[in-house]
């Protein structure tokens, strides 16, 4: 499946098999600069385009941490651990938190689903 | 600020900090001259409390509402069980003077509000962070942009924290990033030497904004001690900031 993702102020949007272009028009100036890390040409143009293998949510998570690795940032959704989310996260699909969704990670995305990576900060103290 | 000069005694209590390259006397003079309030004085709020104070910082408040448990003893390492059932600004005040009675130490018993942290930071240098919600955290945000005061952002849970440190003005605040009440963050857990690693990086920090040097403004360091990485990742202002946007 292809993603396109437009990095928001402090959260990845991806759109699944988009039907129409996809701009970054209309969204928050970006907080966190380093979302764009993996693709330096996407600073200007905005969005980033990927080819993702697989048509679940796992299958995109694990396409983006492997593309971040890459480049050293740290964003690892699927805890190698646990092989489930990390708490450093939350996603949701359509404004549904994963969790709500019949098989959770393993969903199956449809054209057109809207997914959000939310990066958590912490708070406890 | 007036920055007040070292008795001998002094400079033998901090030697091995004066011969510090960049820090020196005049460092150390602007440590005991300036006045730093810690909101939260739990697992993270004894560690940096504690570094401050040893470190010479003239003036600390602490501030807490709340009372000493037993669970607060596996991270909250003023405490003792004989302390169980006090209210922890007073026993934190007593532990630090004995550790520096040069340093003047302020127990505020009160629960953090949009009505009282005006009064509660008035006249700091800096904010340090030990608070244990978003909620009340937000509040000192908007209050320390309003009067202009750094704010030295510390969290945590489980075996991973964060810090960064909010200039007025010239750096992402809290709620750029957290606009509302959003995430719920409490209650995953905390291991002890988590607060106090991150607890300590914020002391470092507020001394070396004290000195006039601080690494983390505009920054976010995020420690996970699942792997032990640290990272460190700018962060932007964001323009539409309903809290620091127009200054």
């Amino acid at each position: 499946m292809k993603a396109v993702i437009m990095p928001g102020f402090s959260e990845l949007i991806i759109i699944i098999n988009p039907t129409g272009e996809v701009t970054r028009e209309g969204l928050l100036s970006i907080i966190m600069p380093w979302l764009y890390a993996p693709w330096p040409e996407a600073q200007q143009k905005g969005i980033i385009e990927v080819e993702v293998k697989g048509d679940t949510l796992r299958a995109l998570l694990i396409k983006l941490q492997e593309l971040y690795k890459q480049v050293n940032v740290d964003f690892e959704p699927i805890n190698p651990m646990t092989n489930d989310l990390d708490f450093d996260y939350d996603v949701f699909v359509n404004g549904k938190n994963y969790v709500t969704l019949p098989h959770g990670l393993d969903a199956k995305l449809r054209d057109s689903d809207e997914v959000k990576v939310k990066m958590l900060w912490r708070w406890d103290g | 600020m007036e920055e007040k000069g070292l008795d001998r005694a002094e400079l033998i209590r901090y030697k091995r900090q004066l011969t510090i390259p960049g820090f020196g006397e005049e460092g150390q003079g602007k440590l005991k001259s300036s006045y730093v309030v810690i909101v939260g004085i739990g697992g993270l709020g004894c560690a940096s409390a504690t570094y401050l104070t040893a470190a010479g910082v003239g003036c600390i408040s602490i501030v807490d509402f709340d009372t000493v448990e037993l669970s607060d003893l596996n991270r909250q390492i003023l405490y003792r069980e004989g302390d169980i059932g006090k209210k922890k600004v007073v026993v934190a005040q007593r532990r630090l003077s004995k550790l520096n009675p040069a340093v003047e130490i302020t127990p505020v018993f009160a629960r953090i509000t949009e009505e009282n942290i005006s009064s509660i930071i008035d006249g700091a240098q800096i904010v340090v962070d030990g608070l244990d919600n978003l909620s009340s955290r937000l509040v000192v945000n908007s209050a320390c942009v309003r009067h202009n005061i750094p704010y030295i952002y510390g969290g945590v849970s489980r075996l991973r924290g964060m810090i960064t440190t909010i200039i007025p003005g010239k750096t992402p605040c809290l709620a750029c990033i957290y606009p509302e009440e959003t995430q719920w963050g409490g209650g995953l857990g905390v291991l002890g030497v988590v607060p106090a690693l991150i607890a300590n990086l914020q002391a470092l920090e507020a001394i070396k904004l004290i000195i006039g040097s601080p690494s983390l403004a505009g920054k976010l360091l995020s420690f996970n001690g699942d792997d032990m990485k640290f990272q460190v990742y700018e962060i932007r202002r964001n323009e539409s900031c309903h809290i620091c946007s127009s200054r």
